[in-house]
């Protein structure tokens, strides 16, 4: 994985889409791919009541990627420095065969280029120190981007809050 | 900047470096030089229209209207530079839509149009033959010339020495196939004029009907002109009728293509001399403006040998086989010798023959693999028993009483000489050897009688007594006099004649419009892109160019009767259908690149697409490799590789053939389409066993998505509330 956790808080995402969009504009993107896309889930019905999640799905960054095995140019890499997996579009010829390779659905075809898109958490971005385009402008906060460490706190402090709030304790 | 490139991709460039490096803050500038850019991209691309160039002027003018900084002025100043200065090779790209240099890949001329003198659009005329449309394909040839038939009998096809197909086996058969579809279209009554403009009021004189004259008579009269033609022979056709023997180009397909000519109202003066019978005040004051010289060069070189004036059996091949054509069918003698080693001299060898001549024998100074002549008219020579003498100068011609008894000839030797690239033919010392003969032809070149050319006074003649002219427009430096054809090059071909002839009918029509004359010698155009012929690969590469049926050699030796009889209409297609569409298909070789030296594939054997070494080329083995990735169409800039979906099949095709042909797999989910198993074969091998995790289901990018956001939804401990 790389040094980088993209977090989504599931209980805050309401599906807006703007992570989408963002993403598209800021890699110039046309229709058709999305290097980070938010899947509905549901509804269901929970308890009697129905219930609907928005999951974010970018690029996981695996530790062994599918793709960059699977590419047969040497156009998808993955970073040493951070683990984060790109593609070099000068090198990709367009054959597809990372998009067929990825478990997770990440590469994405741009028929405009007749190349291969993918989330790269906005590498440029990154290295300048600011956050991927998508977290920028998420309408209720509910991505954040940073170390793994860093992230991993989060969770805590909820768990911690959920623990200590007087509903679901056992006092 | 190479200096070589094509100054419209060059102007790509520069626009695009501009607009791309952020060095454009102003919104207004950048606006305009995105879309000067859009605009030139299309003319590069072939899909401009005659605003394009006019549009960029407007956008020009709006950037340099002042309002921009210093910096802007600069930018402004070379981008304008770059388009006037090179305004020619822009409207030559918008006309032709070809690009010579290739830079301009989607414009890229196919070899053998460009090796055409007049520039036919060979790939489209042979795709329609291919299909049957033969009125079509002679619509599409005549745009460049008018003669399909009599060159589909007679070109030298120069189309051929360039055909890409030879690289692979044999050139296809690009001269007999407009033959065909020309005699198809006559004989259905499909073989039609275009429209004609109406009358413009002016009248133009073209002097000689052979096929420089009548060319540019053709493409005048379409323009709207009064054309009339003088001609001091009493038949039309100049060397085609009287040059050309009527057993290789029958008189009737001459008198059929001139009758079409003649239907457009243009008027033939036959037995009248220019300069003689009429002279250029007698057609000035008719209102004749503009004169076009097409005269040829009908005059004999002399031997410069001893006897060569006494007797009256000393014949000039020219002469004898303008009287021939005239009607004169007595033999020359019984045993006749023709000195020289071009087509004239095959041609007064076979006619003496075919008249009756016992024996007839050329005596040429080279040896047979230095012949001028064509390879197949050699041949056909040989096998009619003519006679080869090579290696042989001819000293004297000997007899007595004005009867020719022989011709004193030296044996020679070809020897490298400095400054020559030919070899040189020396006599070899007591070398001396007599043909007999009773007749000695002489064909060793003709030169351009100037006879009659006073008139035109202002008029430059090269030291090789032509008519210089300028080659791009064929204009004399007398204003309102054009001249091609042989007048100008000296003896050469039909087909040269004919470009000349048409270039001449373009710069005249200039001449009275006032535009000033090209620079550049005119591109041929792309009329059509006509969509390939669709045939699988072991078709394509298992049709052969098929052997010319031949008339029997006993009445080959004994009459006039056509040679050469044609392919049947199977072959015909077939032939055509050979063609490898390089109109389309560039041979730039990025497919094989990206297949074998990215992919690590290898599938395309495409040894052809390589000009110097060609290596093997085999169509039929692509399927034994390829994945059916695509890669290759994804980066054929001229879409001349392809892959196609359809009817549950993925196909690839290169110019119409099918290289490989691959079931398609769908998504389990949602049935969206998804690699072949081929495919999915070669991804599992690289990525080894990491995907059989994952492949237990066939599931497509967006499904996989799908399924990976649901599974996260599900594994997640319950929320708290």
């Amino acid at each position: 994985m790389s040094k980088y956790y993209l977090f989504q808080d599931t209980r805050k995402c309401i599906g807006c889409h703007a992570c989408e969009i963002q993403c598209k504009s800021n890699k110039n993107l046309p229709k058709g791919p999305k290097p980070c896309q938010i899947i509905q889930v549901g509804p269901k019905f929970i308890g009697g009541l129905p219930k609907m999640s928005f999951i974010f799905m970018p690029c996981f960054h695996c530790e062994n990627p599918w793709c960059v095995s699977a590419c047969p140019t040497g156009a998808m890499q993955k970073r040493s420095a951070d683990g984060i997996v790109f593609i070099d579009k000068d090198l990709c010829v367009g054959c597809k065969t990372c998009v067929s390779a990825c478990p997770w659905g990440a590469p994405q075809w741009n028929p405009e280029t007749g190349k291969v898109e993918k989330c790269d958490y906005c590498k440029d971005r990154v290295d300048k120190g600011l956050k991927p385009a998508c977290v920028t402008t998420c309408t209720t906060g509910c991505l954040k981007f940073g170390n793994v460490e860093d992230m991993t706190q989060i969770r805590r402090v909820r768990h911690a809050e959920s623990v200590a709030s007087f509903e679901n304790s056992s006092f | 900047m190479a200096t070589q490139t094509c100054p419209v991709r060059n102007t790509i460039i520069y626009l695009s470096d501009l607009t791309e490096s952020g060095a454009l803050t102003d919104p207004r500038e950048r606006r305009i030089c995105e879309q000067i850019l859009n605009l030139v991209e299309e003319i590069s691309e072939g899909a401009a229209g005659n605003g394009h160039l006019s549009a960029i002027d407007a956008l020009m003018e709006e950037y340099l209207d002042g309002k921009g900084s210093k910096k802007t002025r600069v930018n402004g100043d070379r981008l304008k530079e770059m388009l006037s200065e090179n305004r020619e090779v822009f409207e030559s790209h918008i006309a032709t839509r070809n690009c010579p240099s290739h830079d301009c890949g989607k414009l890229a001329p196919s070899p053998c149009q460009m090796a055409c003198p007049a520039g036919i659009d060979i790939p489209t005329y042979l795709t329609l033959i291919a299909r049957g449309e033969d009125a079509k394909a002679i619509e599409v040839i005549r745009r460049d010339n008018p003669f399909p038939w009599v060159c589909g009998l007679i070109c030298t096809r120069p189309c051929e020495m360039m055909c890409v197909r030879a690289r692979i086996d044999t050139p296809v058969s690009i001269k007999f196939l407009k033959a065909f579809a020309a005699e198809r279209a006559m004989s259905e009554g499909a073989y039609h004029n275009p429209e004609k403009k109406p009358f413009n009021g002016k009248k133009v004189c073209v002097i000689g009907a052979g096929p420089g004259g009548l060319t540019a008579a053709y493409y005048l009269a379409l323009m709207g002109y009064k054309v009339r033609v003088i001609e001091a022979l009493p038949v039309s056709g100049g060397m085609m009728m009287i040059g050309i023997p009527r057993y290789r180009l029958p008189r009737e397909v001459i008198d059929r293509e001139v009758a079409m000519i003649e239907d457009l109202g243009v008027e033939i003066s036959y037995n009248t001399r220019f300069g003689t019978d009429i002279t250029y005040e007698d057609l000035k004051a008719e209102g004749f403006e503009a004169f076009f010289i097409a005269i040829g060069a009908h005059k004999a070189m002399d031997l410069g040998i001893k006897g060569e004036k006494e007797f009256p059996k000393a014949l000039e091949a020219i002469r004898f086989l303008k009287d021939v054509a005239l009607g004169n069918h007595h033999a020359p003698g019984k045993q006749v010798v023709v000195i020289g080693g071009g087509n004239v001299a095959i041609d007064a060898a076979r006619t003496s023959l075919r008249l009756g001549a016992g024996k007839v024998t050329i005596a040429y100074r080279r040896s047979e693999d230095q012949m001028p002549a064509d390879i197949e008219e050699v041949e056909q020579a040989m096998e009619e028993g003519i006679e080869f003498s090579f290696l042989t100068i001819p000293k004297e011609i000997l007899g007595s009483e004005g009867r020719i008894t022989g011709l004193d000839c030296i044996k020679a030797e070809l020897i490298q000489k400095e400054g020559s690239d030919r070899l040189v033919p020396v006599p070899v010392l007591g070398g001396d050897f007599i043909l007999e003969a009773d007749a000695v032809i002489s064909a060793i070149g003709q030169y351009v009688d100037d006879k009659g050319m006073e008139a035109f006074d202002r008029m430059n003649w090269s030291r090789r007594g032509t008519i210089e002219v300028s080659h791009a427009s064929m204009e004399t430096a007398m204003p309102g006099v054009f001249a091609a054809g042989d007048a100008v090059s000296g003896p050469a071909t039909v087909i040269e004649a004919i470009g000349g002839g048409k270039r001449a009918a373009e710069a005249i029509d200039r001449y009275f419009n006032h535009i000033p004359q090209p620079r550049m010698p005119k591109i041929p155009v792309r009329h059509h892109r006509e969509p390939p012929v669709e045939m699988t690969a072991a078709r394509k590469m298992t049709l052969k160019r098929p052997s010319m049926p031949m008339l029997n050699v006993d009445r080959r030796r004994t009459t006039f009767q056509q040679v050469e009889l044609g392919y049947d209409e199977e072959s015909v297609r077939k032939e055509a259908a050979r063609c490898l569409r390089c109109d389309i298909c560039r041979r730039c070789g990025k497919c094989i690149e990206i297949c074998r030296d990215k992919m690590g594939i290898d599938a395309l054997q495409l040894g052809y697409l390589e000009f110097d070494h060609s290596t093997e080329t085999d169509f039929r083995t692509t399927e034994k490799k390829c994945i059916t990735c695509g890669a290759c169409a994804a980066n054929c800039e001229n879409k001349a590789i392809v892959l196609e979906e359809k009817e549950g099949r993925r196909n690839l095709k290169l110019c119409g053939t099918l290289l490989n042909s691959q079931a398609i797999l769908y998504c389990e989910n949602c049935r969206a389409v998804l690699p072949s198993a081929e495919y999915l074969e070669f991804i599992a091998q690289k990525t080894g066993d990491m995907v059989k995790r994952t492949q237990h289901r066939l599931l497509c990018d967006n499904c996989r998505r799908s399924l990976n956001a649901k599974i996260n939804v599900e594994t997640r401990p319950s929320d708290p509330k």
